[in-house]
């Protein structure tokens, strides 16, 4: 068995394989992120035909019997994430970048709840040491404001992580990107605000209460386990995530001006 | 008309900001957000708690004439037990 360690958000994990072509993709898509030393999770990945459970697109993630064990499952995998043991299991079709970051990113959502944090559908961006955090759906800009933001230290332009430490908020890069194809830094900072993002003729932003933050929020927390207990704690998380920064409204249009109007709030 | 007792869906997840409910849906982790009322509601749905007590505190505390509440209680209960957050029974009980 070959290994190679990753460490994304401050959780390092030994990926386990006897497959060189695994062992190759994950070399090659995590190199900002590769760092060797004592693992806090351990991750086997094996090759199999016909990997995958079920015939659409969704992810199912559910309870395993066990009280912190789960099944994950999607077309082109199948596998186990021990939240206890901090250890996760893995067969996949083939060694699919695209396949075996998916799973990392679903496993780093469970995986984080642990650590008091979460993955969020949002762009982070590190600007005079303190990140921000622009969240909302597919198409809300959030490559966009990536790439209008050349001088800041890019930390996501899809998947954000931020953890909770004491009541104070740190944002994370990390390797999963949208469509800016260009990982994060391996960076954190504390975070400074959130911002919401929808397009405008100009820009603006607009402070909202935590309640109104964290009905934003929620729907863009990466979170498929259909569990009371984790969704319990998922909302917690982003309940206090809401409470411990200034959350805004904000509209944007395509220049980088909208700097402005954030340094102003 | 016969008494009714409301309890959540255990299967959720909740806090209160302000007076108002927002609740996510294990299942699905669909969100839903309540006003006061319906905030009132939620927090009373115990399994134990009657409708007709709630009702009562609704007009109590929100100066709404009893047909109206009931009107309303009843609006708001079959929407949410349709949205399966909300379970109704005929006698006090656990919620489950």
């Amino acid at each position: 068995m070959d290994e190679l360690s990753v460490e994304i958000a401050g959780l390092r994990s030994a990926v386990v394989t006897r497959d060189r072509d695994v062992l190759d993709v994950v070399r090659d898509r995590y190199k900002g992120f590769l760092s060797p030393g004592t693992p806090d999770w351990r991750i086997e990945i094996d090759l199999r035909q016909a990997a995958g459970h079920r015939s659409d697109g969704d992810v199912l993630v559910s309870r395993d019997g066990e009280r912190a064990r789960f099944v994950i499952k999607r077309w082109d995998f199948v596998g186990t994430a021990d939240l206890a043991e901090r250890r996760a299991s893995a067969t996949f079709a083939g060694a699919n970048e695209y396949s075996i970051d998916s799973f990392l990113r679903i496993l780093y959502s469970l995986a984080l709840v642990e650590a008091h944090g979460l993955v969020v559908h949002a762009a982070s961006l590190i600007r005079n040491g303190r990140a921000h955090l622009f969240s909302g759906p597919s198409g809300a800009g959030k490559t966009t404001l990536a790439r209008l933001s050349p001088d800041a230290t890019l930390l996501s332009d899809e998947l954000s992580i931020v953890r909770l430490a004491d009541g104070r908020a740190r944002c994370h890069g990390t390797p999963f990107w949208g469509e800016l194809a260009r990982a994060g830094q391996d960076r954190a900072a504390p975070l400074r605000g959130i911002c919401f993002l929808h397009h405008g003729s100009r820009h603006a932003v607009e402070a909202i209460t935590p309640r109104r933050a964290l009905e934003r929020l929620l729907p863009n927390v990466l979170f498929f386990a259909r569990d009371p207990e984790l969704t319990g704690r998922v909302l917690e998380i982003a309940a206090d995530l809401v409470e411990s920064v200034p959350c805004f409204d904000l509209s944007f249009r395509l220049d980088p001006g909208f700097w402005e109007v954030i340094d102003r709030a | 008309m016969p008494e009714q007792y409301l309890a959540r869906n255990s299967r959720t997840a909740w806090r209160v900001y302000d007076g108002e409910a927002v609740i996510l849906l294990a299942e699905d982790s669909t969100l839903n957000t309540l006003n006061a009322v319906g905030t009132l509601i939620w927090e009373g749905a115990d399994g134990k708690t009657p409708v007709s007590s709630l009702v009562g505190r609704i007009c109590t505390e929100f100066d709404v004439e009893p047909v109206q509440a009931e009107r309303d209680v009843t609006a708001f209960v079959d929407k949410l037990s349709q949205r399966g957050l909300l379970n109704v029974s005929a006698s006090p009980h656990e919620p489950r």
